[in-house]
This record gives structure tokens, sequence and C-alpha cells, in this order.
């Protein structure tokens, strides 16, 4: 978003007569394998590292939202069938279903977005339909139903925005995993379409030289961990907020 | 107890229905061939029609889905492609170290997450509280390669306390066992004892917040007793929760610790099976450790009605 | 210049790996003892030679079966099992074999057990042999140890075959027993230095020495030697560093460096038969038209590549045959980067403001980097290259389907410079090695008498012409040479490298430390 204006240097601009430069003068970070800045490396990666967190666990909340609220409501054999769906993902091996899409779309962020939205999904689907559940039997909902209100409309008066909060605090949560799991993604070679960059390919590029050249990984580490620890205090601060007790 | 572990256990032959369809179709849409993956530098196109014909590779996907059912349902797994032996002799192989890398991780885990997990919500918001929750930050945001590469420079290369790579069978030789699986067991333990110590601290402090705790506080235990005896008991029903799931995950899905240690374990099995494209071999995986994965959950909750006998 | 004096270099260097290495060769007499601890990047396929298609079982077969012919540091053929032969005419091969030879099970090498093999590889329904033994016939056992091997046709790179498994000889009394267990257990199937023990699947496979070895020159003096699957360079290099292992197979150009500085490690650069390159789909737009496919190698700057991505540890290539063999012609240079030639190739195939396409290559390190690298460099002649990255299995499946524009191909090469060539470029109709789909009548006739003219200088010209014809028509475009960098621990000593990258530890001992 920012990275054109920020970015102190081309991100694909290949020096190889200056690779794996160390960090100084006009590469603050160093320079990686084929001689490319670093720094503008990590800060055009933040772009694919932050879709590859948001867009994975947007596609999940929604699909898991949507499942669990469907489960959640219409209860007996469409809540068995739904839920016992989501047992079936949640015991898949994520790695085996991530590496099967890798090699059926071709690495990139697709395959890995994919990957990870549907494991994230069952989680989503598990909170939702609890808070259905919960919400379902109160009061008001009955009220409400007993007054002739038609069921899409329960769900979006009174089930979602009870719902919202947990479903919030797991989102930022997952977030942070997310942009995690890419990077081990890009461990097995499922990780985004070169030469563009991601702070896991990033990484995982520069694992072959961590003792010549640490500081490739350094970069987009130190990144990495910066933001999945912003994620955390965003997730601890809303469910401290939803959650008065504490 | 027994007539609902029973009704649970039935209610997953659905589920692994549903995971067996679900990993078949996704390798056979899979490009890539076995027996091409298996003889790349040959071309001798009849032997490898003829092998394709012998394993029955030739046949519609359907067909080929029902004659695995078929066998699965006479107890039979199949065999590699690539090493023709029976699955479950080349998974028997695997899940030893597999079971006992996770055990160690998990004790690892809860080594470092009780006493930081409890600390950090007794004191909370205190220096200890601090150190922990940054410990608990340090360990989730490590991608776990780098968390191994470094682990293996430090305690391998550098101090040599601890062989890099391979594996000893802890029960032929304890001593030489349990130094091959340290490292390993480091990766993954502490990446698990930061989500542990997260879990355990934040169920401890809602605890805390309960009506009995400050019933039993106005009594006038000691506060050791009241975290002992009232708080830890029930704050320990999420962290058995993250437990059982991860405990899941820790058997199947160690692949990268796996792989960079070279420990032979499940995790690197089913993923070599995948870019062999041995699909009898990563069906038969795939159901073992959905298999696991769901007997872990019904023993979670099992032992939620042990610890906390009102969910019964 | 630094093309040429690196190949120089190079080609030193392949004499230089003629002799020892010098700190593998210490003037001390050789110790018997001792167990060779060696770091593979992979799991073995199976123990049967016959059956075997991956290249890591070889590693392991060179010291556990013995073939009939072998090859010399110089890849020159030189007796195996196979004590002289003769060539009474193109179509017949007459092997006198060596007498004596005991296999590990005890039974006697004879004729018949030779025929018996060539059978086997002929006939067995999995055997993956039958392609590289397509043009023998029959074989006939003259006298208890003499074989004649009648051919189809003449076929003058087969000595060289029988140099590998094709020329293997296992035990026929462990097949007639336990035929099906020997792609597991190979006990007593061979008649090498080394007798196989065990095989620990996933964890390692032991060997140790044959007391009743033929040869009582040399060795066999290492009592075992224990293979192991490391699958990931950096730990592998740190299990040498650390002492875990003595030997590993091969060393990341990116750590050559480093290791080279390391005294606890001692480096032997092995110039390899092997010829990395990419295949250009002939059958289908955008490299169905000539011009195209020649913009692009004009456009690549291998200089570049050899020294930024290889780091030195490999040459720019002319064509497939390696430096190694006796057939490279290093008269011809390897196309030169040239941008106003490529320019004017696009203008002459109508595409004056340049094309793209879409480059298919493994997903491995070091392959990612040469395709960003070739990528900037293509950029730079306005022809936009995206790269595809798949895993092994889905790269094969795209090159025999010939559903893929340009696809990265590294072939591990053969000592016979046929085993780089033929069967890359023939015409052949269906699944083949011939990815790109090239046929070309000139090309096939040249091809064709490779195989019938017999004497090397003869072979030589054609390879000459061969090579030429593959820099114009390109079916591929050549990279590199690369060298397979093996390191050892200063305690092992005696190794002498074969570039045909099989690592074989007769004659290698281990200095006490």
């Amino acid at each position: 978003m920012g990275a054109p204006l920020l970015a102190p240097q081309d991100p694909l601009k290949q020096d190889l007569g200056n690779a794996l430069a160390r960090p100084g003068g006009a590469h603050l970070l160093g320079t990686d394998n084929v001689g490319r800045d670093v720094l503008s490396r990590v800060i055009w990666g933040t772009r694919i590292s932050l879709v590859a967190g948001f867009v994975s666990v947007a596609m999940a909340l929604l699909t898991g939202g949507v499942l669990g609220l469907v489960a959640g409501y219409s209860g007996g054999r469409v809540d068995g069938l739904v839920m016992r769906a989501m047992d079936a993902v949640l015991s898949f091996p994520p790695l085996v279903l991530a590496l099967a899409l890798g090699a059926m779309l071709g690495a990139g962020l697709t395959g890995v977005l994919i990957a990870l939205g549907v494991v994230y999904t069952p989680t989503f689907a598990r909170i939702m339909r609890g808070q259905v559940l919960g919400i379902k039997s109160r009061e008001y909902v009955d009220a409400a139903r007993a007054l002739g209100a038609p069921a899409w409309r329960i769900a979006v008066r009174h089930v979602l925005p009870n719902a919202a909060a947990p479903m919030v605090v797991q989102a930022s949560l997952s977030v942070a995993f997310a942009i995690l799991a890419e990077a081990s993604l890009s461990f097995l070679g499922l990780g985004i379409q070169p030469p563009a960059a991601s702070w896991g390919s990033m990484i995982n590029a520069g694992r072959g030289y961590l003792q010549q050249a640490p500081w490739i990984v350094f970069g987009p580490g130190a990144a990495l961990f910066v933001t999945v620890v912003g994620l955390n205090f965003v997730g601890d601060a809303v469910r401290d907020a939803l959650d008065p007790r504490l | 107890m027994a007539q609902v572990v029973l009704k649970r256990l039935l209610a997953t032959i659905p589920v692994l229905l549903l995971v067996t369809a679900g990993v078949f179709a996704l390798l056979h849409l899979t490009p890539g061939d076995p027996i091409d993956a298996m003889m790349a530098e040959s071309v001798d196109a009849t032997v490898k029609e003829s092998l394709r014909r012998e394993l029955g590779l030739d046949r519609p996907l359907p067909v080929q889905y029902a004659a695995w059912m078929a066998r699965l349902l006479r107890g039979d797994l199949g065999r590699s492609i690539r090493n023709g032996e029976p699955v479950v002799d080349n998974v028997g192989r695997r899940i030893r170290p597999s079971l006992q890398l996770a055990a160690m991780a998990m004790t690892v885990s809860l080594l470092i997450a009780f006493p930081l997990g409890i600390v950090s919500a007794v004191r909370r918001n205190r220096a200890p509280d601090r150190v922990g929750t940054t410990f608990a930050l340090f360990g989730i945001c490590m991608p776990n390669f780098l968390l191994a590469l470094l682990l293996i420079f430090l305690f391998g290369v550098t101090l040599r306390w601890l062989p890099i790579s391979g594996y000893t069978d802890p029960l032929e030789d304890l001593v030489d066992g349990l130094r091959s699986l340290a490292l390993p067991a480091i990766t993954l333990g502490l990446a698990l004892a930061a989500v542990v110590t997260r879990t355990l601290r934040s169920s401890m402090l809602e605890t805390l917040a309960e009506d009995y705790v400050r019933t039993a506080r106005a009594k006038g235990l000691s506060e050791a007793r009241v975290v002992r005896r009232h708080v830890l008991r029930n704050a320990l029903i999420p962290v058995v929760t993250v437990l059982g799931l991860q405990l899941g995950t820790l058997v199947g899905g160690a692949v990268i610790t796996e792989y960079v240690f070279a420990l032979p374990g499940v995790g690197r099995l089913v993923v070599d099976a995948v870019f062999a494209r041995d699909y009898p071999l990563v069906q038969g995986v795939v159901l073992l450790i959905a298999l696991a994965f769901i007997v872990c959950n019904l023993v979670v909750d099992v032992l939620y009605g042990w610890i906390d006998p009102r969910i019964r | 210049m630094i093309s040429r004096m690196s190949r120089r270099g190079f080609l030193q260097l392949c004499a230089a790996a003629s002799a020892l290495h010098p700190s593998l060769a210490r003037a001390q007499a050789p110790r018997k003892g001792g167990t060779l601890r060696v770091g593979f990047y992979i799991e073995a396929a199976t123990m049967d030679p016959h059956l075997s298609g991956s290249k890591i079982d070889r590693q392991i077969y060179h010291n556990i079966y013995e073939p009939l012919v072998t090859l010399d540091v110089k890849l020159g053929i030189k007796p195996g099992l196979a004590e002289s032969w003769q060539q009474p005419d193109p179509k017949t091969l007459v092997f006198k074999l060596r007498q004596g030879v005991k296999f590990h099970d005890g039974t006697d090498f004879t004729a018949e057990a030779a025929k018996f093999n060539f059978v086997r590889m002929k006939t067995e329904t999995k055997s993956v042999r039958k392609g590289e033994l397509a043009n023998v016939d029959s074989v006939d056992v003259v006298d208890p140890f003499t074989l004649r091997l009648n051919l189809k046709k003449p076929d003058a790179a087969l000595l060289a075959t029988l140099t590998d498994r094709a020329g293997m000889m296992v035990s026929p009394k462990v097949v007639q027993e336990r035929g099906g267990e020997l792609e597991r257990n190979a006990r007593g199937a061979g008649t090498g230095p080394f007798e196989f023990v065990e095989w620990v699947k996933d964890d390692h496979i032991l060997l140790k020495r044959n007391d009743g070895y033929w040869s009582r020159q040399g060795g066999p003096y290492l009592d075992r030697v224990r293979y192991r699957p490391i699958p990931d360079d950096t730990v592998k290099l740190q299990s040498l560093q650390a002492g875990e292992i003595d030997v590993m197979d091969y060393v990341q150009p990116r750590d050559v460096a480093a290791v080279k500085a390391d005294k606890n490690v001692v480096v032997l650069d092995v110039p390899s038969l092997a010829d990395f390159a990419y295949q250009l789909n002939h059958t289908r737009p955008p490299f169905s038209v000539k011009a195209l496919r020649q913009a692009v190698a004009y456009g690549l700057d291998l200089e570049q590549i050899v020294k930024g991505v290889w780091l030195n540890v490999g040459v720019p290539a002319n064509g497939p045959i390696p430096p190694t063999s006796w057939a490279y012609d290093k008269s011809i240079p390897f196309i030169k980067r040239d941008l106003a030639r490529a320019k004017a190739k696009l203008g002459e195939a109508g595409k004056p403001g340049g094309f793209s396409f879409t480059m298919t290559t493994n997903n491995l390190p070091i392959n990612v980097q040469e395709a960003e690298v070739m990528q900037a460099q293509l950029a730079e002649a306005g022809i936009s290259m995206k790269i595809k990255l798949v895993d092994g299995a889905t790269l094969i499946s795209e090159g025999n389907a010939k559903s893929f524009e340009m696809i990265s191909y590294q072939w591990s090469g053969r000592p016979d410079p046929d085993g780089n060539v033929y069967q890359f470029f023939k015409t052949s109709p269906g699944t083949s090695l011939n990815w790109s789909g090239i046929s070309n009548a000139q090309l096939d006739a040249l091809l064709d008498r490779t195989r019938e003219v017999s004497s090397p200088a003869e072979r030589k010209k054609l390879y000459s012409e061969v090579t030429k014809i593959l820099q114009d028509e390109l079916p591929m475009v050549f990279i590199v040479h690369p060298i397979e960098p093996k390191a050892f621990s200063p305690r092992v000593q005696g190794y002498e490298a074969i570039p045909d990258g099989m690592m074989r530890f007769k004659d290698v001992w281990l200095r006490s430390s």
C-alpha cells in the first residue's frame, strides 16, 4: 500500500555483483542472494504477507460463520451434516491439503490463501454455532420468533451482534497464525510466485545462508515478529474490552 | 460413559468417510503420476504401462476408490507404490519416533508453560507476567524451521552438546535416544509452550474472577492454596482442549521439525508420499492421522468429565 | 574473458581430479577398520539394480555390486567383472569373464550367471533396464567364462551403458530364492567390495567389508559403510562439520566457499557428467517459432548465471556434452548474450515489442534463484518470463505431456555422450525424454550415425555437428555443466573421484585421528 513510497529501492532490482552484501550504506538491511535490497523487499513483502493473513482469515470467517450460523440455527440433520464435514476438515492433516493444493494450482498466493482459508474454517464454524446455540434459547429470540419475524432477520438482528465478539478475537489471532503459516508453507515449496516476496518466502530463501548472511533472514523475521506481536495485542485488547470480568 | 464413548465413535465413521473421499479426490486431481515420479530417468512406456495396470491405476477413479474402500473394509490399507510394502508397515515404522517426539515435546511445553502461566496470571501485569507474555509471543512468532536451525547452530555446531540430526530409539538406548530427540522436542515444545502459557494465563485470570474464588479467599485460605485447590483445577479445561488439539497435530504435523532433524516420523512420511504421488500411502496415512486426531479429541472429552464432573 | 578462464580452469580441474586430492592421499599406509558414515540427501528406493530408476540407488550399488566393465577417472572403460572384451564385428560383443569371483552368498560368478542377469533384465516385468539393452538381441554362453552379446544393430554406446546398472551382476541364487525380497534386502546378492548387511528403512543402510573380495590389490579397508539420509542441505553440512558423518554426497554452491575455509572439512570438486538446461516446446506457441527460441537464447547471459547463481561451481554449457567427456568440443563457444541480436530475432518473428511466456521449474532454492536471474535478464531483452514453480512429480508429468512452454531439465548425465544426447533430440513420437518435441531429419540422421560409427574420433566429429545444430535449432537452452563438490572429514583417505559422481569406497580408509 505505502510500499512504493516507503521502499528506498526497487525490490526487484538485482545486482549479482553485490549479492549477500552486509547491512549498511545503500542497503540498510543488506542484500539477498541475487543482490536485491532486503529492506525494500521486506517493505514490499508486507503487502503479500498481510494479504495472505487477512484474506485467508476473512474467507474462513465468512464461510465458517455462515456454516456455523446455518448449523446452529437449523439444528437436527443439517447441523449434524455441517459439523461432521467440519470435523472432517479439522482432522485432515493441513499440510497434505496445502501440498495437494500447491501441486494443483502451482506455487502461488492463491493456493496458500485457499489452503489456509479451508484450514481455519472449522474453528469459526464451531465458535459461531456455539454462540448461536447459546443465543437461540434466549427469551428475546423466542419473542421475536413468536412475533413472526423471519429466520434471516432474527439471525441478522439478534444472533450476529452477539456472536461478533468471540469471532473477532479469534480472527485477530488467526491472522497472526496465518502469516506464520505462510512462512512454513514457503519452507515446503508452497510459497508465492517469484520474483515477488513475502516475509515467509524471504526467510525461506535465506535459511541456507544463515551462517554466511544472517541478515537475509533477520529483516523479514523482525517484520514478522513485530506484526504477529501487534496482532496478538489487538486480539487481547479486543478480548479484554469485550469481557468486563477481566 | 461407555455409551457416550461408543456413540461418539460411531459418529466418527461418516467423518472418516469424508476424509478418505476428500483425500482421494484431491490427490487424483493433482498433476503428476506415481510411476513417472518413480522412474524419472526412464521412458520405457511399456514397463510403465504394465506397472500401471498391475497397480490398477489405469481404471476409472470411482472404480479405484471403490476397490480401495473394499480392501479397507477387510482391514487392508494396501501397499505403497514406491517401496511395495504394506502401508501399515510403513506407518508402523514411523509412528514410534513420532509418538516419542510428541510426548517429549509435550513434556517440554508443560515444564515451561505451567510455572510461567501460573506466575503470569497470579502476578498479572507485573514483571513476571511481562516476561511470561513476551516469551509466549516470542515462541508463537518464531517459524519453527528457523528456531530449529538456530538451535542446531547453538547446541550442535557451536557447543556440540547435542547431536544435530538422526534418530536413536530411546527404548534401545535411553541416553542417546533422549539426546537425539532433545533438539526437535525443544523446537516443537517451545512453540507449544507459548500457546499453552497463553491459554493457561487467560483461563486462570477468568477463574480468579469467579465468585467461588472470592469466597475461598474470604474464608481466609492462603493464596497458594486458593490457586492450587480452586483456580488451577478449573482453569485446566481450556488447556486440556488445546493440548488435545495439538497432540493430534504433533503426531502428524511435525513435518518441518522431522525434516530438518532427519527424524523418520509420520509427518515426513506423508509429505514424501505426496511428493511421490504414492496414492495408497497418502490415503492410508491421512486416514490414520485423522483417526488419531479424533481419538485424541475423544480422550480430551473424557478428561473433561474427570476434571469437571459437571460436564459429564 | 572470464568464461574462457573458467573453462580452462574447469579443464584443469578435470585433469586434477584424476590425481587424488592432496589431503585425501597422504603418504601413509592404508589402515583397515572403522565405519564410514555417509550422508545422502534422500533415502534409497530399491536394492535391486535391475528395477532401480533413481540416481541415489546407484551410489550404494557401486559398493555392493559390480558391473562387467567400469569407468576410470577419465571416463575410459576398464575391466570390471569382465577381464577383457572384443568386438569381432559391429554387432557382436564378446566378454572374457574374470575367474574366481564369488557372490556374497558363496556361489560362483560365471558366464551362466551373467546370461541369467541379461535375460532377467530383458524379460522381468518390472525391469527398467529394457530400454538400455534394447539393442541386445540375444546372449550366448560360449564357455564357462566367455559371454557373447549379439546385437540387433551396432551400438557404440553399449559398453559405457554396461558400466552401470545394466552391467551389474546379481547372484542368480538370490534372485531365484528370494527375488521378491531383493528390493529390500540385498544380502548375498553382489560381488562387490562390500556386502549388504541391513536396511533399516528411513534410517540407515549398513554394508560390511567383503573379506573374500576377488581383487588382492588395495581395499576394501573399511569395516563398515553406513548410509544415512539427511534431507536438509544445511543440516547435512553441519553434521559433517560437527563430525557426525564423514562424507557428504553434494555441497551446495552457496556453501562451497565457506566449507573450503573450514579446516575440519576437505572439499573435492568433482566435475560431473550433468547438463542443466531448459527445454523449449517446439510443438506449440510461442516456441514453435525458431526466431523466438533464438531471441531467448541471445537474451540470456550464461556467464552471469554461472558466476552469480552457481558461484562458478560449474561452467557455461555449449551443449549437452560435458567438458569431462572425450566428445566435448571446446572449439564451440557457448551462446553469448547479444541483446541487439535478440531484438532482431524478435522483429524477425513479428514481435518487435517482445512477448511473454511461462517457464516451469522445480521449487528448489537454486532453481528459483536461477529463474529470477533469467527473468531479469530476459526483461532487458523485452521478453517477459513468468515463473511457475512446481514439485518434481508435476514437472515430470508436464514434460511428458508437453504441456509447458519452457521447462527446467536437469540431467545427471551418462558416461557415453549418447546418454546425454540421443534420447533427447531424436524424433520420437509418444512419451520420451524428447520433451521439446524437436524433429529434424538432418539431426536424426546424424544421431543414428553416432551409434553406428565406432571410432571415437569420428563420433566426436559427429557430436560436434550435432552440437552446432542444437545451438541453432534450440530444443533446449543449455545453461551449465555443474561441478558436484563432495565433502569429507579429514580422516577419510584414498578416495578417487570419478566424474559419474558415484562414490566407490573400495580403496577408502580412515586415518586414526
